[in-house]
């Protein structure tokens, strides 16, 4: 019988155009979309930048002291740029704020007096904060200007750079790729699957329960000979599902992004995403995504029964979706890692035991007991539900 | 047949609706000390006002709720004790009954019959029957959504009846519907005294109740405050209509 009820209500709930975008379309196209924009406009505003010809005041007696000749022979390749010589400081802080220039360098009349001298010769650049890549350029051309002007120094001087340069670090990193990776997608990974395992147990439960009671169905289902618990895990079946699919949408939606339109261009990425997605990988997440939608549903369907509406049910669920969301944070912070204290923590072991699974660090003890963890609360929902689905005043509108 | 004897029901009221109903009372009584019979091959009428608790009595005769006390037969089996094997044999109606919007008419029929546990050749047989009887052939592969008014109450009826029920309740069926579709429900209910069925129908529309009913109570305030024959009440009448009747025996118990 409870087959019976979870093919009816997974043939209707797919028939559901609303459940069907928020657990399918959103997450397998969220991601794709989201990385296809970020890196798309991110790369846009990098070459318009690059490209971008800076107007530079450079405001000095001589126009031919070493600083200017230096920032001359900057090439092209690191921003074009258009030297304009001044004499003097007036009107200067207004073009710029009107962007006709967008820097001046400020070369006191001792600079190469002081160059000559080894001395330290102070430069104010005049820029706009808010034109943040501005700022970046200035110090790329500064770096380079005293680089060279240090090197002279040392030829001057007779001098070694080692001796202003103890210490030579090289460091050598013993992590594979896949931890290295696994230690990132790790900590987002259980935000995919706490966000949408939500939102995808969130609309098939308005529907089944809330729906239910507002179409004014429910009342004839609640007259058939079916023991009321076998409806209810009927439905529930049919929301924990929903949810699954669609984290697991979200994952091929990420994966997809990430490999096949080759979104994110890392060298080796492919490499290592083939490493991850292993069969036994997959299985293990979808293990640890049973209880984990099981307890979504459990928490969500007494807010569904008790709702009148799709309105209120949405309104209820909102804030609870904010709440649940807290533990992945969790999942994000550095040095909080799966032990015998967090194992017992639920939501934030299967956060954690998820990073452990992708980094392939995981201990086996540790993950059966926050897998027991997980079932026990996830039971607990479960009976919570049903005691709210056997209370008349919830039931009947 | 089904016994009612000496039901009562209270609903808990929360804070909420004390303040909406200006009481300080922490329940409301919905139905007091109800008790009646009906017969198969006979229809009883529940008459009440709006708010005098037939709903919920028709409510609790289907299992959906359960009486604070006394008890229900239905075939002579108590539907708290045993309720789903009590719901096997009820049909239960309403005006008001939603179906599965997104499911088509097939699929609504089979679903019920499943839920009901009977047999495939048992469903095939009475689906024809239904299908044939109401007129529903040309519809059966469409999607409720798209069905008009009146095609929908007879998937109503057809998801009613599927299981062949011995026990029928129609509350306030014909609520809300015009008259070419109320008359389906009309027949629907003649039909199922003709079977010998046990039926109980609430209704506030006096020229049913005339066609229809064999026997009646009228409710009021959540108590029966008559019970009789239809032939005993149309003997004792003092006003010159049903509804003039039926006006004077609520009045008369206000």
């Amino acid at each position: 019988m409870i087959f019976t009820i979870f093919k009816k209500e997974l043939k209707d709930t797919l028939r559901d155009r609303r459940t069907i975008i928020a657990m399918i379309v959103v997450p397998v196209l969220v991601f794709p979309i989201l990385l296809a924009l970020s890196t798309t406009v991110t790369k846009y505003f990098d070459d318009k930048q690059k490209e971008e010809v800076l107007k530079i005041a450079v405001v000095s007696e001589a126009t031919d002291n070493q600083f200017t000749q230096r920032l001359s022979a900057i090439p092209d390749s690191l921003g074009p740029k258009d030297l304009i010589f001044r004499q003097d400081t007036v009107g200067l802080k207004k073009e710029i704020s009107i962007d006709s220039i967008q820097l001046a360098f400020i070369i006191p009349a001792s600079f190469d007096q002081d160059q000559d001298s080894n001395l330290q010769s102070t430069i104010q650049v005049y820029h706009k904060g808010v034109n943040l890549g501005n700022k970046d350029r200035v110090k790329d051309y500064l770096a380079i200007i005293e680089n060279t002007l240090l090197q002279e120094r040392f030829e001057r001087l007779n001098l070694d750079k080692q001796l202003i340069d103890p210490i030579d670090d090289q460091y050598i990193d013993i992590s594979s790729k896949k931890e290295v990776i696994g230690k990132i997608a790790g900590g987002f990974l259980p935000y995919l699957f706490i966000i949408f395992g939500f939102i995808g147990c969130m609309y098939p439960a308005i529907d089944l329960f809330t729906g239910e009671k507002e179409r004014k169905t429910l009342e004839t289902l609640l007259t058939t000979p079916v023991p009321r618990w076998k409806i209810l895990i009927g439905k529930m079946m049919v929301i924990s599902l929903s949810g699954i699919a669609a984290a697991v949408f979200a994952l091929v939606g990420m994966f997809a992004g990430l490999r096949l339109f080759n979104i994110v261009n890392i060298p080796g990425l492919s490499a290592v995403i083939d490493g991850i997605l292993t069969p036994q990988f997959i299985l293990g997440l979808l293990v640890l995504l049973l209880p984990l939608t099981i307890f979504f549903a459990g928490i969500i369907i007494p807010a569904t029964i008790y709702a009148k509406s799709f309105k209120e049910a949405q309104s209820v669920l909102t804030p609870v979706n904010f709440i649940i969301l807290l533990p992945a944070f969790v999942g994000m912070l550095p040095n909080i890692e799966l032990d015998y204290t967090t194992a017992f923590i639920p939501i934030v072991n299967i956060v954690l035991a998820t990073k452990e699974i992708v980094a392939g660090t995981i201990d086996p003890i540790l993950l059966v007991i926050s897998y027991l963890v997980m079932v026990a609360v996830a039971a607990i929902s479960v009976l919570f539900s049903y005691k709210r689905f056997g209370k008349e005043s919830n039931i009947i509108s | 047949m089904i016994q009612v004897e000496n039901i009562r029901k209270e609903f808990e009221l929360t804070k909420k609706q004390q303040k909406e109903n200006n009481t300080k009372d922490k329940v409301a009584l919905a139905v007091d000390d109800v008790s009646f019979e009906c017969q198969p091959g006979r229809i009883f009428s529940l008459l009440g006002p709006n708010g005098a608790g037939k709903t919920t009595t028709l409510r609790m005769l289907a299992g959906i709720l359960k009486p604070t006390s006394g008890s229900i037969r239905i075939n002579g089996i108590d539907i708290q004790k045993n309720p789903n094997e009590a719901k096997k044999d009820i049909g239960f109606l309403t005006g008001s009954t939603g179906l599965y919007e997104r499911l088509t008419a097939n699929e609504i029929i089979e679903y019920f019959s499943k839920l009901y546990g009977v047999s495939r050749e048992d469903y095939e047989e009475r689906k024809e029957n239904l299908y044939t009887l109401l007129g529903m052939h040309d519809f059966q592969d469409k999607r409720i959504g798209r069905l008009s008014t009146g095609m929908k109450q007879k998937v109503s009826i057809a998801r009613t009846m599927i299981h062949d029920p011995k026990v029928v309740i129609f509350d306030e069926p014909t609520s809300g519907l015009d008259v070419i579709t109320a008359e389906n429900i009309i027949k629907l209910i003649s039909d199922c005294k003709t079977q010998g069925k046990t039926v109980i129908f609430s209704s506030h529309i006096m020229s049913e109740v005339d066609l229809l009913c064999d026997d009646l109570a009228i409710i009021h305030k959540g108590t029966i405050v008559h019970r009789s024959s239809m032939h005993e009440f149309r003997e004792n009448m003092q006003t010159n209509s049903l509804t003039a009747e039926f006006i004077r025996v609520i009045n008369e118990n206000n």
